[in-house]
């Protein structure tokens, strides 16, 4: 475990596994390389961290593994900008860095005893696959799941295994969907935007928490879909994607106002959101 | 009261100097004042504000936080020593510069503490002096400062009409300074100070303006002030207070290091994400978190402003954008 009190300082981690998610979006399994660190390890549902590339520097994202899943952890990027560019050309065997975990997390002892419904869009799906993964390993825990996920075409749709599992598993709801325009001729999916097939699959707001994550535009018209379908903002949970660099509170990127997504969040309610002043 | 003359005030920067410490101050250089490492008393310049201010002495300009090697295949990651950063005096600072550190402790060092910085601070004397070569630019009045606030500074120095200063110790560290160069000081009723230069902008309602900008987080006044902002980022560079960064390697993948390095909220890709969404997608939107960011969400945090009014944004900005004619604005303003 690194003894320092540098808190820029990373762990290292050896790439155990690389899947292919779509084109552009590719999943790290990461081991860490001390063993202490490898034990010690410990995150919730929601938390992120700083992945480093050496000689480029870091990015930001999710630990999209289940806390449940021990002995690793999962990250999952698409390559867009000089560092995640660079973590894509690494190799399994190949080393990277990783600070964290950082932020909030889900209250996910707070959901026992309820249903869920997770609301992803694109490459949002890894912030709540941790969540899904984490409560579906404590599947007495909970009512009905309901997954709602969509993307831009067929292609873009990742962990397409794993929804593969969820569409066979008869404890699991997958609603999948595509943008018109976007199914190829055996999807077997919806077609439609993700807060139009959500009205459509219309799950019921009794006892349950819906968990959203997806780009702005998806988020802003899922929630009116929420309200109408009688959820109240203290039962919507979502997660922040801001842009980060330190992760700690200090280099000033991240905030919403005064809310600084990387020490308050990333993990905020409806209701939190709303209150936050009007810039995402 | 303690007097310390001109010339013994000299004297301790070079009896500090020949005791190895890293002695920083006010010094020409060309033909601009900076704050820069003194290597005898006479460099010391204490007739013009410097440049830049002295936050970069606690948190440099760019920094390493780490190096990295590949030895025989396997990556390793080295700490910085930070034990070897010096002892350090900083010496003629006014207090838009002496009291940024004391604004600054309290983000670096919140929950996660950044090490860097507060080894520096530990590291570090404030000798700070009344400031009686104020320009039209400062408004440290304005944000509650004064040109003799003690604020920050570990002893302080009152310029006196027969160039000599009164001295005060306002903490351990600057009573152990005197205490250690004792021969220098001297007892005595000392003259009258130097009067400080009149300010144009006299104090405002920080209650009052915090009030607005917590109100108005949309109105007309921000594309009005900021559609002109350029988004060169000197505003930022140039602020004792702002302590926006980021962080990239330089080397090869092999063998480099990483570093931290200043960067402003007026960049137009300072929070671009991945995807190509920006929340701050316009000039105006930038701008108005700098001023959140100082008038409101520090004070939100940590109850600080983080402002010194030393006015350097004001002479450096390229298109003449000026914050104490906007806190003015905003300070007048009925609703």
């Amino acid at each position: 475990m690194c003894q320092s009190n540098n808190i820029y300082l990373p762990n290292l981690a050896t790439i155990e596994a690389i899947v292919d998610e779509t084109p552009d979006v590719r999943t790290l399994r990461l081991v860490f390389q001390d063993e202490e660190v490898r034990e010690k390890f410990a995150f919730r549902a929601g938390q992120f961290a700083e992945y480093s590339s050496f000689g480029f520097g870091e990015s930001t994202f999710c630990i999209a593994s289940a806390p449940t899943r021990k002995g690793y952890i999962e990250c999952c990027f698409r390559s867009v900008g000089r560092v995640t560019e660079s973590l894509r050309r690494l190799e399994v065997g190949d080393t990277v860095g990783v600070r964290g975990p950082y932020g909030n997390s889900f209250p996910i002892e707070q959901f026992y005893g309820k249903s869920l419904v997770f609301i992803a869009g694109g490459i949002a799906l890894p912030p709540l696959r941790t969540v899904i993964w984490n409560c579906l390993d404590l599947r007495d825990k909970f009512k009905d799941i309901t997954i709602v996920y969509g993307a831009r075409s067929e292609a873009d749709l990742v962990y397409k295994h794993e929804l593969k599992e969820w569409q066979e598993r008869d404890d699991v709801r997958l609603v999948k969907c595509v943008d018109p325009g976007g199914a190829g001729p055996d999807f077997d999916g919806k077609v439609g935007f993700v807060p139009t097939v959500l009205e459509e699959t219309a799950p019921s707001s009794e006892n349950t928490i819906a968990l959203v994550c997806g780009p702005p535009i998806m988020i802003k018209f899922t929630l009116p879909v929420l309200e109408r379908l009688g959820f109240s903002d203290d039962n919507i949970y979502t997660t922040l994607e801001n842009r980060m660099k330190c992760g700690v509170g200090k280099c000033g990127r991240c905030n919403v106002g005064n809310v600084y997504v990387c020490k308050d969040g990333p993990v905020f309610t409806a209701r939190e959101v709303k209150a936050m002043s009007q810039e995402f | 009261m303690q007097i310390i003359t001109e010339q013994n005030l000299r004297n301790l920067i070079d009896l500090l100097v020949k005791e190895a410490k890293l002695v920083v101050g006010p010094k020409l250089s060309g033909s601009v004042v900076l704050y820069e490492p003194l290597t005898a008393g006479t460099e010391l310049t204490l007739d013009a504000l410097p440049r830049r201010s002295s936050k970069e002495l606690f948190f440099p300009v760019c920094e390493d936080i780490l190096s990295y090697k590949r030895e025989g295949g396997a990556m390793k990651v080295t700490d910085v020593d930070r034990s070897k950063f010096p002892e350090t005096v900083l010496i003629g600072a006014p207090p838009c510069d002496a009291g940024s550190p004391s604004i600054l402790d309290a983000v670096m060092s919140w929950d996660y503490k950044d090490e860097f910085y507060l080894e520096r601070r530990r590291k570090s004397t404030i000798v700070g002096i009344a400031c009686t070569k104020g320009d039209d630019a400062c408004f440290c009045r304005a944000v509650g400062l004064s040109p003799d606030a003690e604020n920050g500074s570990d002893l302080f120095l009152t310029p006196l009409k027969d160039g000599s200063y009164a001295c005060n110790a306002v903490t351990e560290k600057g009573q152990a300074l005197v205490a250690a160069h004792k021969n220098l000081f001297a007892e005595g009723a000392g003259a009258e100070p130097v009067p400080f230069v009149d300010q144009a902008v006299q104090k405002l309602d920080l209650v009052k303006i915090k009030k607005w900008l917590e109100e108005h987080f949309e109105d007309p006044l921000w594309e009005r002030i900021a559609d002109i902002c350029v988004g060169c980022g000197a505003c930022a560079f140039i602020c004792p207070a702002c302590h926006c960064f980021d962080i990239n390697d330089e080397g090869s993948t092999d063998d480099g290091v990483r570093r931290k390095h200043w960067d402003a909220c007026g960049f137009a890709k300072f929070t671009n994400h991945a995807s190509g969404h920006n929340p701050r997608d316009v000039q105006n939107k930038r701008y108005r978190n700098r001023i959140m960011h100082k008038f409101k969400y520090y004070d939100d945090k940590f109850g600080k402003t983080l402002c010194t009014g030393c006015g350097r944004c004001i002479r450096a900005c390229p298109v003449g954008i000026d914050i104490a004619e906007i806190l003015e604005t905003i300070n007048a303003k009925q609703d």
